[in-house]
């Protein structure tokens, strides 16, 4: 899975750009399967990409055109999409979304993800292999009636919140 | 129709009929400027009544960027937004970087021009499909900060990106900013006022559409060959930990730290105001514009205050330059101005000069309405920024600027003011870096550094600035020689850098950009032929175009020129003492080469 540690954002988009850009040779963050996220508010930055998590939430499409990979990402299916949406409304933290008549969610680059490659700060990092992934139970119900852009926004700030505080801490 | 690079549309909005109009960019008129700044510039001169109320619905608010924006370059994360500018009457224009460029590149509009005025606050937002106006009589006396949240929290979209003014241009301070991606600033020349003027409160951007290059993978190649030359390049470490902050010890070491308000160029006490002791106290991480690999800005928290900055105009203006020794104080002003909307060195010039006039007695309480202050007097300080911000009092006064405000004062209190053409000098004294005074001199904009930002004058580099600009001595930071011919070449790189939106740090400072590498990104990032020779003539052109307007705005040979501190009063201590800057030589010079008549 792609870790991500947002103490070490800058907010500078390289992975987003990346992503877009190494995939379909054209930027438009819309196109890109993470989306970075500048929270002024609150001073933090940082991307919102697909965890694999625990629950598999995403894995509920009435045409049977979600699967899972060897290295646990997300497939979807293009012939077998209808793109009823039914998986971007489940997912918790807004990591699948659809854009004009495509599923963007994060494949994993077939192990060699382009935006690791491009982080110069360490922010995000592959690990490869059956770890152990986070469940995002406790998201689901809080991002429940939600749109996309609303659930990465209520997710990054929640672990915003708490690096913030560790920040108000030791700089008091 | 332009299909590579550039968007290939301009919006045209008309606040007073609440209409807007899309237009293609034709190719014929956006080759021969490029983007950005230029094509603003342009748009001016072809558009603009020059006689217009700079506060007035005549006046053309333009936001630019170029055709390499929002790419994969590195830091072209810039916007160029350009008016008449009602603080200094000519022309105005400002940048800023952060993220809004690169979403409102995907609106596909390379250019929005805003005429007319609105009866009443709203705010503007633009897609593809062109400009939604949304009345918000609510978002009054909104900070900057809670401008961008509320109206993100209501579109229930947080990809949108906002640029919007704070209480300050509301209020039509005259050098009131226009503040983006949270605490980056169109700080000069009062853009902010115009936008107020307007009454547009947002500029919210939201795109959907795809940047497209000509050549993919000959881009990439170019593209890396400038990361590299970033990552490799020997000032790399010291801008990534302090960005521009470097500067509080870099110039203080020089002597040329503006302290007192220009009396002095060495500040005793810098070590508590550096840029080393920010980014080792107070810093919490870095941050970055768009897609850059720099990193060079910064988040700071001190004492429950919080914000990204500050850059070194800020840091200096509310330290050394007003006297104050007070780190933590330079950081709640750099949120302050950020929030409320207003330009740092501006503000600072109208207190610094009080206080140096007050000192000198030059100007007694009584003329300001009781106000008296003197140097590092940070709860007075504090107090006045506010009453300018909201035009409260004597702040109403002096939220004109200093040159304006000086006008009701004699003839010895006016000189004091440290600016050209009415635009307020930013923190660097021109007596130890003469190419530095000689762009404050003929910058178009009035005093500033980032029309040319000529710091190869502190590189050191003889043999290069000989081969170069004629003479070892365009490489000596103390002499007027060769610095015209260093200044014109370094405009033409800063325009150039503006036109592609892009950052001076990167450009000239570290001096990676050159008419080759930009001619190749250009050529395959458009796939428009633009040769190096090409590329300086249309620069140059250009630079002649700015002049041309300013003439119509009724700018004369006389404006360009320094405040006569520093043509005439030494500095007396450190390594710049004793010397003056020679202005008019450079100047004449400067106008040789560019061929202009007395």
């Amino acid at each position: 899975m792609i870790r991500v540690d947002i103490s070490k954002c800058t907010g500078c988009k390289r992975c987003e750009s990346a992503c877009s850009f190494f995939r379909t040779g054209r930027i438009n963050n819309n196109l890109a399967r993470m989306k970075v996220l500048n929270l002024y508010e609150i001073g933090i930055d940082g991307p919102v990409v697909c965890h694999q998590c625990k629950e598999r939430y995403c894995d509920c499409c009435p045409e049977d055109a979600m699967s899972t990979g060897s290295l646990g990402e997300v497939i979807v299916s293009p012939t077998l999409c209808t793109l009823c949406g039914v998986c971007e409304k489940a997912c918790p933290i807004g990591a699948i979304e659809i854009f004009q008549g495509f599923v963007y969610v994060c494949d994993l680059c077939g192990g060699r993800p382009r935006c690791v490659e491009v982080c110069t700060e360490g922010a995000i990092s592959y690990e490869a292999g059956e770890n152990e992934h986070p469940s995002l139970a406790t998201v689901k119900k809080e991002t429940k009636r939600m749109n996309t852009s609303q659930k990465r926004h209520s997710y990054l700030k929640k672990i915003g919140i708490e690096l913030r505080k560790k920040w108000r801490k030791s700089h008091a | 129709m332009l299909k590579h690079g550039y968007g290939g549309r301009i919006l045209r909005i008309d606040l007073t009929e609440q209409r807007f109009q899309i237009e293609s960019l034709d190719q014929a008129w956006i080759r021969p400027v490029i983007g950005g700044r230029a094509a603003n510039t342009k748009r001016l001169f072809e558009e603009l009544d020059t006689d217009c109320d700079p506060l007035g619905p005549d006046n053309i608010l333009l936001f630019g960027v170029g055709p390499l924006t929002g790419s994969l370059l590195p830091a072209s994360a810039y916007y160029t937004v350009s008016a008449k500018s009602p603080l200094t009457g000519i022309l105005g224009d400002s940048a800023a970087g952060g993220q809004f460029a690169a979403e409102m590149k995907l609106t596909g509009f390379d250019q929005i021009i805003i005429t007319g005025q609105a009866e009443s606050l709203l705010y503007l937002l633009v897609t593809e499909s062109g400009v939604e106006f949304v009345n918000c009589p609510e978002y009054a006396g909104k900070t900057v900060g809670g401008t961008t949240q509320t109206l993100r929290e209501e579109r229930k979209d947080y990809s949108i990106q906002v640029a919007a003014i704070g209480p300050a241009g509301e209020n039509l301070v005259h050098f009131a900013a226009i503040v983006s991606s949270g605490n980056r600033v169109n700080g000069r020349t009062g853009m902010g006022a115009v936008m107020g003027s307007k009454n547009i409160k947002a500029l919210a951007v939201k795109g959907s559409r795809s940047l497209e290059v000509a050549d993919t993978l000959a881009f990439l190649s170019e593209v890396q060959k400038i990361e590299k030359n970033i990552i490799n390049h020997k000032e790399y470490r010291k801008r990534y930990s302090l960005g521009t902050t470097m500067l509080m010890k870099d110039l203080n070491s020089i002597g040329i730290l503006p302290t007192k308000h220009f009396q002095e160029g060495i500040c005793k006490y810098v070590d508590k105001i550096s840029g080393q002791k920010l980014a080792s106290k107070h810093k919490v991480k870095n941050k970055s514009c768009f897609n850059c690999n720099v990193h060079c800005s910064r988040y700071y928290v001190v004492d429950g205050n919080e914000a990204e900055g500050p850059e070194f105009e800020t840091l200096c203006s509310f330290t050394s330059r007003l006297g104050c020794s007070d780190l933590p104080f330079a950081l709640e002003m750099n949120r302050y101005l950020n929030q409320m909307g207003m330009d740092s060195i501006s503000t600072a010039e109208v207190i610094g000069w009080i206080i140096e006039c007050q000192e000198k007695g030059l100007i007694s309480p009584d003329d300001l309405d009781g106000l008296s202050m003197t140097w590092g007097e940070t709860d007075k300080i504090r107090e006045v920024v506010d009453m300018i911000t909201f035009r409260r009092g004597i702040g109403d006064r002096l939220a004109n600027g200093a040159t304006k405000l000086s006008e009701s004062f004699g003839e010895e209190a006016k000189k004091l003011v440290m600016q050209v053409k009415g635009l307020d000098i930013i923190c660097g004294d021109p007596r130890g870096i003469k190419a530095y005074g000689l762009t404050y001199a003929v910058a178009a904009r009035g005093a500033d550094h980032l029309r040319a930002e000529p710091y190869f004058e502190l590189t050191n580099r003889k043999e290069e600035a000989k081969k170069r600009f004629g003479t070892e001595k365009a490489a000596d930071r103390l002499a007027e020689e060769g610095k015209a011919a260093l200044v014109s070449y370094s405009e033409k790189i800063a325009l150039l850098t503006d036109c592609l939106t892009m950052c001076k740090n990167i450009g000239l400072c570290m001096d990676i950009l050159n008419f080759e590498n930009i001619s190749a990104l250009l050529k395959t990032g458009t796939g428009i032929d633009y040769s190096p020779e090409y590329l300086e003539k249309i620069l140059g052109d250009h630079i002649n175009t700015e002049y041309q307007l300013n003439r119509k705005f009724g700018v004369k040979r006389k404006d360009y020129t320094l405040p006569e501190r520093f043509q005439k009063e030494p500095l007396k201590e450190g390594p710049t003492k004793g010397s003056t800057v020679d202005i008019q030589r450079m100047v004449n010079e400067y106008y040789k080469i560019h061929k202009w008549e007395e």
